[in-house]
């Protein structure tokens, strides 16, 4: 192929996917709660579809119960649209539920760069996921099987998969992405107070799909430095016998 | 305008034989709809074993008996897996699509149009048997010992990877989609050309319009799905590496691949759907379609040019590249100006009707309320953000159950009632039929309405254990309690079906007094042919011309 | 336009229901061809299961396609000259499935181009880029033969369209003989589908348009057996045409894509 045809075809490659890159940039200023924000988009929403179901159901029973045919062999007395009527019919509907979903539309997308725009001082944690269970690294090597975050700082989780498909899925705080093999997904979340809570694989992974789910603990900052220091210790501690052992040439079972 | 000469009388005898290898589309007809609800059962009591597992958390094993595995050698959570697969697969590819496109299509098109019979006789039982055979290859799932467990979404890796039968699968997929395109080809061309002359495109039922919007769909959309599944199948047995990441391959490609079709087909589902509720509820209300153009140039024909433009809605959590995803948000949304454009038609046929209330025009009329359910849940989950919740929820589960499980299933069941008298010159309109009609319609909502509320607080799909949600219990103990209200009310009306057709109270050959082809040209039911004498429509003539 | 075709249509009222069973043996017998043999031989490694089970389906499909082919040279249908217009929206659909694969085709590539990968990828041997260019012209050539031939056929000189009949068939099966040469030749060295990513897409491609031309072929062939025993449908002879001019159309798209990007 030639060299110009093979860098149009990269350039393309790159530019479409990089409308992640735009996304993922740092924001500063007030941090903004995805989940809070996720609750009042919610119940905006949700007015909005009880109105139009509402307007809709009550003329559906009107219709229904005023037309019901009076007499045995009785027909309806609509006669066609004139074009005037007809044209009417159609584009002032189409344009009221044009605006509504142009409203809709806005809603959901200031909502979505909340929750794609992770804030600057977010501490992040990489997590994997396998069948059937998700393993999250803290960095310096420190690796664990349940979430503990401090809370009042972002969380961000950079995740990724080592078999299948998992979805990463933080029902409390209204959040889910997938974990895909090959790729690298994130998500991130603002604890706000303390609080004990569970995430759970909600894309589909085999039979033990439903049993993959541990405890995601929000604590005080405190708390969490104590966590940290005393898996760094038990880690230090694993290392040494680790290489106690290596001296003494004694095949040890390597420490948990 | 009718006389009784016109009707082409159907020859006395007639035996297995001109019922299998018939080529006559109404015959095909009613073997696409024998097949589809045998589908359908069986599909049906996946749901309910479904049902009884989720019933409380931690296994009961219960559902090994359901499929097929009397010795309880597979897991729970693996039986579970394989129920489930089955129920979305058939429930969607054999069961909801052939009975809309395969059995509604076909004994109804060529007679609202005025036709002796599809443009390809032949093609179109070769449609009808491939079928089958796929109703064949899915059933064989009982009794292999790798059940397949890939939901009816199929992706990889897991299908890859997984130990269980994905060829199955593919197959299913492979026999059905064929079946389809061959339909499609037959039915765009039989409305094409076979129309009785006089009957303009604007003077066609609303049916055989939908169906042709749900056509066009087919040949355009199903293919992609083909070419998905087969690059499935070539990297799972023949080492190919289109998916597997571990290879190079991509897992998204597959999602986008399957997606790119599979959002279509929800209106192939929809489409025809709606047009039986159309000339059903035309012919209860007695009435005109309120702005037939609007409802065919806007509505249906609006569906068609969108949708295929909307499919990463499904992969709103996958991480696709933010533009794809917020541009999709739009165009989903924007789908709502069509249905609300055929919403409008649909709600402006009743007004100034004289309505008639039947058991068929009681199920049309329950569609219009689950339309709006089924129909707004879409909207929040056509919202990128909001979707990021509720995506993988039981919300998406109520959603699609009220607007397809319920809703296009019930307008089949509307469809059959109303055309009973056509297909068996007699009436399903009896005692038992509205006895099952309540049982099924208040179960169903029995059913899915608390999947809504666990849906919004979080209940994943496809769990056959929610230990992590014990609160969860009791709404799902009353979704079970519905699903057995369901099953009573569905297996009252199947009995009554087949009750009524042999000893049925004999009807006229047009006894809801319509003005459509079908009803007011024929015998019922109908002979070879179909029409003695070719049909003419005069200007003033519209299949909804009441008044 | 449709009145063109009504009077047709109700020329051919029947009074008795019509049957075959052409179609239902055509039916199962792919199902115990394609689905079955193929699960017996990949998914359970029985190959005697998938000898049996291609064994049913085999005279299956063949004694369907054959009482259909006869059907259809001695009854008339719901409605004529229509055909080709169906043919044209099947073909819309083969497009679209081409379609699914090319974009499988370009993702990898894409993707592969701006994670700067290597393309092809490692373990790919010296592909000929003579031959394809040779097998175009088969193809190409056999459009032509074919279409002359037709010509030949609506002036009434059946002989004639005999002759370029074989022709056309003799180039199509030159070119499948081409493609059997070359896989057996990249499978010596080593380059099956599982390779990588281009093999996928090589065997994939050329494999499915393979599939086509042998389809094809065999309609080529239905039509000389037709022949041969007399009767020759001019409208199957038309679609026949038009379904191999797409297959060649098609082909060019595989080839420059495949061989030449
Ligand atoms: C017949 C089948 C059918 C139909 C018709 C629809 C219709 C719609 N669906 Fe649904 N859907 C499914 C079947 C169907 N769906 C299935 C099976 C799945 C799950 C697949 C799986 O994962 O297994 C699914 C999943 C699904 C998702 C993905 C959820 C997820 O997995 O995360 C989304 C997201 O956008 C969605 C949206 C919609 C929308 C916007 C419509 C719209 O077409 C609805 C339009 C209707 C209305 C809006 C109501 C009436 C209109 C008015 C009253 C006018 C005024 C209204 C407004 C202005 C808002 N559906
Ligand atoms: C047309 C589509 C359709 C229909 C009609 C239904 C009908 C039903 N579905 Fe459906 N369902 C799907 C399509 C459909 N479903 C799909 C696509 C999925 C997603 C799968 C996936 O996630 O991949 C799904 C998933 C799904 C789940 C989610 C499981 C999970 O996430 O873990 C559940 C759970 O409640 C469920 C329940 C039911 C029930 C109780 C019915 C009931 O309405 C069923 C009623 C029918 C019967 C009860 C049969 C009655 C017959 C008899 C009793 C025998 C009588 C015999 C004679 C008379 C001869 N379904
Ligand atoms: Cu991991 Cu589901
Ligand atoms: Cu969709």
């Amino acid at each position: 192929m030639p060299k110009r045809l093979e860098m149009i075809v990269n350039l393309l490659g790159i530019l479409l996917l990089s409308g992640e890159a735009a996304f993922a940039k740092a924001t500063t200023g007030e941090i903004q709660s995805p989940t809070e924000a996720w609750n009042h988009t919610w119940d905006d929403v949700l007015w909005d579809l009880w109105i139009i179901g509402g307007v809709f159901t009550i003329v559906a029973v009107y219709l229904l119960i005023r037309y019901r045919a009076r007499s045995p062999g009785a027909v309806g007395t609509a006669r066609p649209l004139n074009l005037d009527m007809a044209l009417a019919w159609a584009l002032v509907p189409a344009a009221i539920f044009m605006a509504d979903d142009f409203f809709l539309a806005a809603k959901g997308w200031s909502l979505w760069n909340i929750q794609r725009q992770v804030p600057r001082d977010a501490m992040e944690v990489k997590v994997t996921g396998y069948q059937w269970y998700f393993e999250y690294d803290y960095g310096n090597g420190i690796t664990d099987s349940e979430l503990v975050v401090p809370v009042g700082r972002p969380i961000v989780l950079r995740m990724t998969s080592k078999d299948v498909i998992h979805s990463f899925g933080l029902t409390e705080y209204r959040l889910k992405e997938d974990m895909m093999p090959g790729r690298v997904t994130y998500l991130w979340f603002y604890p706000e107070k303390p609080l004990e809570t569970q995430v759970v694989c909600v894309e589909f992974c085999g039979t033990s799909h439903a049993e993959m789910y541990n405890k995601v603990r929000a604590v005080p900052k405190a708390e969490y430095d104590a966590w940290l220091s005393k898996k760094l210790e038990r880690k230090k501690k694993a290392e040494l016998r680790k290489s106690q052992a290596a001296d003494d040439g004694a095949n040890v079972e390597p420490a948990q | 305008m009718t006389t009784a000469t016109e009707f082409a009388p159907a020859p006395r005898r007639s035996g297995i034989k001109e019922w299998i290898f018939t080529t006559d589309h109404k015959r095909i007809g009613i073997l696409y709809l024998v097949g589809a609800m045998a589908a359908f059962v069986v599909a049906g009591i996946m749901g309910l074993g479904i049902r009884i597992e989720q019933m409380s958390p931690g296994e009961s094993g219960l559902i090994n008996y359901f499929v097929g595995d009397f010795a309880q050698t597979m897991t729970t959570g693996a039986a579970y897996n394989a129920a489930l697969y089955f129920h979305g697969a058939a429930m969607i590819l054999a069961f909801l699509i052939p009975a809309l496109t395969g059995f509604a299509a076909n004994y109804l098109v060529p007679l609202m149009i005025g036709a002796p019979d599809v443009a390809f006789p032949r093609i179109n039982a070769l449609s009808l048997w491939l079928f089958y055979a796929a109703i064949l290859v899915a059933l064989l799932t009982f009794v292999i010992p790798d059940k397949p467990d890939i939901m009816w979404t199929g992706y990889p890796p897991y299908s890859i990877t997984t130990s269980a039968n994905t060829a199955f699968y593919v197959f299913t997929v492979h026999l059905i989609g064929f079946a389809s395109i061959l339909g499609a080809v037959n039915f765009l061309i039989t409305i094409i050309y076979m129309r009785a002359p006089g009957m303009g495109w604007n003077k066609m039922n609303m049916f055989v319009w939908t169906t042709f919007g749900a056509f066009v769909i087919q040949i355009v959309f199903v293919p992609v799905l083909a070419a998905a599944v087969t690059l499935l199948l070539l990297d799972k047995y023949v080492g190919t590496g289109f998916f597997d990441p571990t290879r190079g391959g991509d897992v998204l490609l597959y999602q986008n691949l399957f997606w790119f079709y599979s959002h279509p087909a929800v209106y192939v589902i929809f489409l025809p759907a709606i047009g039986l509720l159309f000339d059903i509820i035309a012919t209860q209300a007695k009435n005109y379609i309120f702005n037939y153009k609007a409802a065919v140039y806007g509505g249906i024909l609006g569906i068609v040019v969108i949708t295929g433009e909307v499919w990463v809605h499904h992969l709103y959590i996958a991480g696709m590249p933010n533009w794809i995803s917020i541009g999709m948000m739009v165009t989903t949304l924007l789908i709502s100006v069509p249905v609300g454009l055929i919403l409008i038609s649909l709600w402006g046929t009743l007004y100034k009707g004289a309505i008639t209330y039947n058991v068929s025009m009681w199920y049309a009329v329950v569609c219009l309320f689950l339309i709006l359910a089924g129909g707004l849940t879409g909207i929040p989950l056509a919202i990128t953000s909001l979707t990021v919740h509720l995506s993988e929820t039981s919300f998406v589960h109520a959603h699609f159950h009220f607007i397809m499980g319920l809703m296009a299933t019930f307008a089949v069941f509307a469809a059959v009632y109303h055309w009973f008298p056509k297909m068996t010159g007699r009436s399903a309109d009896i005692p038992i039929a509205k006895i099952a009609f309540w049982f099924t319609v208040i179960g169903s909502q029995v059913t899915f309405l608390p999947l809504f509320l666990i849906g919004i607080k979080g209940m994943p799909r496809r769990y056959w254990d929610y230990a992590m949600f014990p609160e969860f219990e009791p709404y799902h103990l009353i979704a079970t309690f519905g699903s057995a209200l369901v099953a009573v009310g569905v297996t009252l009306m199947i009995v009554g079906w087949i009750y009524a057709a042999f000893r049925g109270p004999k009807v006229s050959t047009n006894p809801w007094n319509s003005k459509s082809l079908e009803w007011t040209h024929t015998e019922s039911p109908p002979g070879p042919g179909n029409f003695q004498r070719p049909v003419r429509v005069d200007e003033s003539w519209t299949p909804y011309n009441y008044n | 336009m449709q009145q063109v075709v009504q009077g047709e249509a109700r020329a051919t009222h029947e009074h008795h229901w019509e049957v075959s069973w052409a179609p239902m043996a055509v039916a199962f017998g792919v199902m115990f061809l394609i689905p079955l043999a193929f699960s017996a031989y990949f998914v359970y490694q029985r190959p005697l299961l998938a000898i049996i089970c291609a064994g049913i389906g085999t005279p299956l499909v063949l004694a369907g396609v054959a009482k259909w082919i006869h059907e259809g040279a001695t009854q008339h249908s719901a409605i004529s000259n229509v055909s080709p217009v169906g043919i044209g929206v099947f073909i819309i659909g083969e497009i679209l499935i081409f379609l699914g694969l090319f974009a499988s085709y370009w993702t990898m590539r894409i993707s592969s181009g701006a994670a700067g990968e290597l393309w092809p990828p490692a373990g790919t041997p010296h592909i000929n880029l003579v031959l394809p260019l040779f097998m175009t012209g088969l193809l190409v050539a056999s459009s032509f033969t074919y279409h002359y031939g037709e010509h030949k056929l609506n002036d009434g000189r059946k002989g004639w369209f005999l002759v370029w009949l074989l022709v056309s068939i003799i180039l199509g099966a030159g070119f499948l003989a081409c493609t059997a040469y070359e896989y057996v030749h990249l499978f010596a060295e080593g380059f099956v589908p599982g390779t990588n990513q281009y093999s996928a897409a090589f065997y994939s491609l050329t494999g499915f348009h393979g599939a086509h031309v042998l389809v094809g072929l065999l309609a080529f062939a239905a039509i000389l057996f037709g022949m041969i025993v007399g009767n020759v449908n001019k409208m199957f002879v038309k679609v026949a045409g038009i379904y191999w001019h797409f297959v060649d159309v098609i082909w060019l798209f595989v080839a420059s894509q495949v061989y030449y990007w």
